[in-house]
């Protein structure tokens, strides 16, 4: 099975100048977890809820006033929408990760491929990424 | 199996008082994302990285000045350390939730369960869980 046929394909995204404010409310608004930092059509990093919570609010941050780029992962780890789903899922396992954003082999976004989007492929894979997460509750 | 072969026990808590700040520092500096609050030894309620995001940050509140017990999410899911851990995956799937505050028969706090370690005693029961939540 091919990532394209389960990931999810309609994905929002921010840019790197926006306020964690400004992501953390659309966050909210969207009922995700995390958003593609895109800029000029490229995806030049990655922000979770996790990220404004712990790096940026927790060393007293103000959230008002803080970039999305001064928090964002910039290494992010990708996969193509035409990789196999294994693939992906060994990926995730090996960064210790729960997401992917799925790139078009022009490196433009396609996507993002979740652990439950796993989950909806493959019952095993999505438990063997689990269980190689560490215990972050 | 039961819950308690897969949870992680002893779980780190906050109290109702505590600012959302020193919250998002004690989940930053235990490597975890959501603390139990406890006043008295009394569950009160939990606290998730998500909820310092959305309904701190993302409303404009103040981190310094916001107190957890503003944002904490009240009506918590839990279990019993002896549930059989298809009825805590059944509870997970059915609240749209990714962990539980396990308790003990006297109510008080034994652990969380979360869709990881749920994960490590069974693939088909948190991918259930999974397909449930709510996406990313």
């Amino acid at each position: 099975m091919k990532v394209q046929e389960i990931m999810t394909k309609k994905v929002e995204y921010v840019t790197p100048n926006a306020t964690l404010r400004q992501a953390a409310r659309k966050m909210g608004q969207l009922g995700v977890g995390f958003l593609p930092v895109i800029e000029n059509g490229i995806l030049i990093g990655i922000i979770t809820d996790r990220d404004i919570a712990c790096h940026a609010i927790g060393i007293g941050r103000d959230a008002n006033w803080t970039d999305v780029q001064k928090v964002m992962k910039k290494e992010v780890i990708t996969c193509f929408d035409d990789d196999d789903i294994s693939d992906a899922a060994h990926l995730m396992e090996d960064h210790h990760i729960h997401r992917l954003p799925v790139l078009h082999h022009d490196n433009s976004l396609a996507g993002i491929l979740s652990v439950d989007d796993l989950a909806r492929g493959s019952h095993d894979l999505a438990g063997e990424v689990l269980e190689r997460t560490a215990a972050t509750h | 199996m039961k819950v308690q072969e897969l949870m992680t026990p002893k779980a780190e808590s906050i109290e109702p008082g505590a600012r959302t700040k020193e919250a998002a520092k004690k989940m930053r500096d235990l490597n975890i994302g959501s603390l139990p609050v406890m006043e008295d030894g009394k569950l009160m309620g939990i606290i998730t990285d998500r909820d310092i995001c959305c309904r701190v940050s993302g409303t404009g509140r103040d981190a310094v000045g916001t107190k957890v017990n503003e944002v904490m999410i009240k009506e918590v899911a839990t279990c019993y350390e002896d549930d059989d851990i298809e009825i805590a995956a059944n509870l997970m799937e059915g609240r749209h939730v990714r962990r539980l505050v396990v308790l003990h028969r006297d109510d008080s706090v034994a652990g969380i369960l979360s869709v990881d370690d749920l994960a490590r005693g069974s693939h088909e029961l948190a991918s259930e869980v999974l397909e449930a939540a709510t996406r990313h």
